[in-house]
């Protein structure tokens, strides 16, 4: 048999996967954000952006979960990212237990999002929930807050509940990236007489651009995917407070059944994804 | 530590603790309740167990096993699958240029950063018109598609190193590419795929998104799915919920305990500039 042809058979599984449920979905998903939507009569006919128009200009839910979206990736990538950065120098220390340390800031990283929501949710809960009845005990009853049964907390409690998943993530990455500053780099500076806050400050934490780069595109992508964690916490409320386009379009698609409104969030989404993906996979490949 | 004064290591042990009730906290919410019977749930969550009973477990348990089952079976299957077609295609990808592969490399790879809710509603068709809807073969038709662009960028990773004259030798002795991939890749590969199985396991165990949208009866639902319908509206049923919970997350934390490099580096593989 020729050899481009076995070449052709051994990739024809992966590339026939790809084409049907990565990029004719996404075409369908384009081609279905156009037409109207009857019902139970399904599509109808052709109505260019009307959809995209009503969601960006008449869709108060849709418009809230784009900013919550934002926020959400906003608050807890600035705050996972430098934890990650203090997690992993904490390791680097030379501490004793340092194994230990490792898998408890690793740990979080293993469950899956639904049992963190199932335990955030007892965390959170007003009256039964861990925190606030830790604030009581600690005779600091007047700091106990409603969480995420709050419209105006949902958003801080999610930012919490992510902060807590992924910052494992962030410290693992770093943590790489600061064992992987060659050697002889640090001996000289300790030749020069660097502190230890100089050997971090000046030398290690400037060299760990790639590793930032990598934590940053990664955490947006899953801030922007992540369906579990909110739908089973706040489920997007108080009403609308914590809504992010992730739940939205799965409330839109499948509580709803508005299948034209469902496919034009989900190619939203698409571009999303598409405008993280494609800088952070040509600089990888690009430079490997 | 001799590097540090004695307030310094104050300092930092005092951080590492704060850091590790954060971390664990929520954690130890989860067995305690997990551990209490019904009459100690309404008094105080934050104190530890009076009277531990496994009664929760085994109600849990005796609710979710048919799932567990399923997921068993499900992630077995996609995991299996989609390495095996990552390898075969990652392989392709590290030892044969031709033209275009480069192109083609990068469609499949960005398939990995799709979000998947761009693809739900044509999947959800798609799979009921194959007569898949609410099967557990649906679950494991999407899983194995859906993980072709990690499996192939690890195994792409994993295999780019190995050396060329080795494959060359092969080829002027007649082996075809089959020949190679099961004579010189598999062999070499194999630590690749204790790497990138525990990458697929635990992400296709963990799995929500897909196992809600493709299945409407407890017959066919993945574990996560089932724990969140454990979810009561009493506070009675919270210790059976968290036992749930408990119980579906025990093969992903046994992997992270007992195989923590290798999920390391499949994690640093996936994204991680090599």
């Amino acid at each position: 048999m020729k050899k481009s042809i076995q070449i052709g058979l051994f990739l024809l599984p992966a590339i026939l996967l790809i084409l049907i449920f990565v990029y004719s979905f996404a075409g369908w998903s384009a081609w279905a954000s156009f037409m109207s939507w009857e019902g139970l009569g399904g599509f109808g006919h052709f109505v260019g952006l009307k959809n995209y128009i009503d969601l960006f200009t008449q869709d108060f839910a849709f418009q809230k979960g784009l900013v919550n979206t934002l926020i959400l990736s906003g608050a807890f990538i600035g705050i996972t990212i430098p934890l990650g950065l203090i997690n992993a120098i904490l390791l680097d220390l030379g501490i004793k237990g340092k194994k230990f340390f490792r898998l408890i800031f690793l740990i979080p990283l293993s469950f899956s999002f639904v049992v963190s929501a199932t335990m955030w949710v007892w965390m959170f809960a007003p009256k039964t929930g861990t925190i606030n009845n830790l604030l009581r005990l600690l005779n600091l009853g007047f700091l106990t807050q409603p969480w995420l049964t709050s419209s105006s907390q949902s958003m801080l409690g999610l930012i919490i509940i992510y902060i807590w998943q992924f910052s494992g993530f962030a410290t693992l990455v770093y943590y790489a990236g600061i064992s992987s500053v060659k050697q002889d780099i640090l001996e000289a500076a300790k030749v020069d007489g660097a502190s230890l806050l100089q050997k971090y400050l000046r030398i290690i934490i400037p060299l760990q651009k790639t590793p930032t780069f990598t934590i940053l595109f990664l955490l947006l992508m899953y801030s922007l995917r992540v369906f579990d964690l909110v739908w089973l916490t706040t489920g997007g409320g108080p009403g609308y407070s914590s809504e992010i386009l992730a739940t939205y379009m799965w409330r839109v698609s499948f509580n709803r059944n508005l299948f034209a409104d469902g496919a034009a969030i989900g190619f939203v989404m698409f571009v999303l994804s598409a405008l993280i993906a494609i800088p952070f996979v040509v600089k990888m490949r690009g430079s490997a | 530590m001799r590097r540090f004064s004695r307030f310094g290591r104050v300092i930092i042990y005092i951080l590492l603790l704060a850091l590790s009730v954060f971390y664990l906290l929520p954690i130890y919410s989860l067995l305690n309740t997990s551990l209490k019977p019904e009459s100690e749930l309404a008094k105080a969550p934050i104190k530890p167990v009076n009277n531990p009973t496994l009664s929760a477990y085994k109600k849990a348990f005796a609710r979710i096993k048919g799932n567990l089952w399923n997921s068993v079976v499900m992630t077995a299957s996609a995991t299996a699958l989609s390495s095996l077609l990552g390898c075969m295609a990652g392989y392709i990808f590290a030892k044969y240029k031709f033209t275009g592969s480069s192109i083609i490399f990068f469609v499949i790879i960005v398939g990995f950063y799709i979000a998947p809710q761009s693809i739900l509603i044509p999947l959800v068709k798609f799979i009921g018109s194959l007569g898949l809807y609410n099967s557990i073969f649906g679950l494991i038709l999407t899983h194995t598609a859906y993980g072709i662009p990690i499996t192939t960028l690890l195994f792409y990773n994993y295999i780019k190193p190995i050396p060329e004259s080795l494959i060359e030798i092969a080829q002027i002795d007649g082996a075809s590419v089959l020949q190679i991939f099961t004579r010189i890749i598999i062999p070499l590969s194999l630590p690749g795929f204790a790497v990138v199985g525990i990458f697929q396991f635990t992400n296709i165990w963990n799995e929500f998104l897909f196992g809600l949208t493709l299945t409407s009866g407890a017959g066919s639902q993945p574990v996560t799915v089932a724990v969140a319908n454990l979810k009561g509206t009493t506070v009675a049923a919270w210790n059976v919920h968290m036992a749930g919970a408990t119980i579906s997350i025990i093969p992903v934390l046994l992997i992270y305990i007992f195989f923590l490099r290798l999920v390391i580096k499949g994690l640093l593989l996936g994204s991680v500039k090599e």
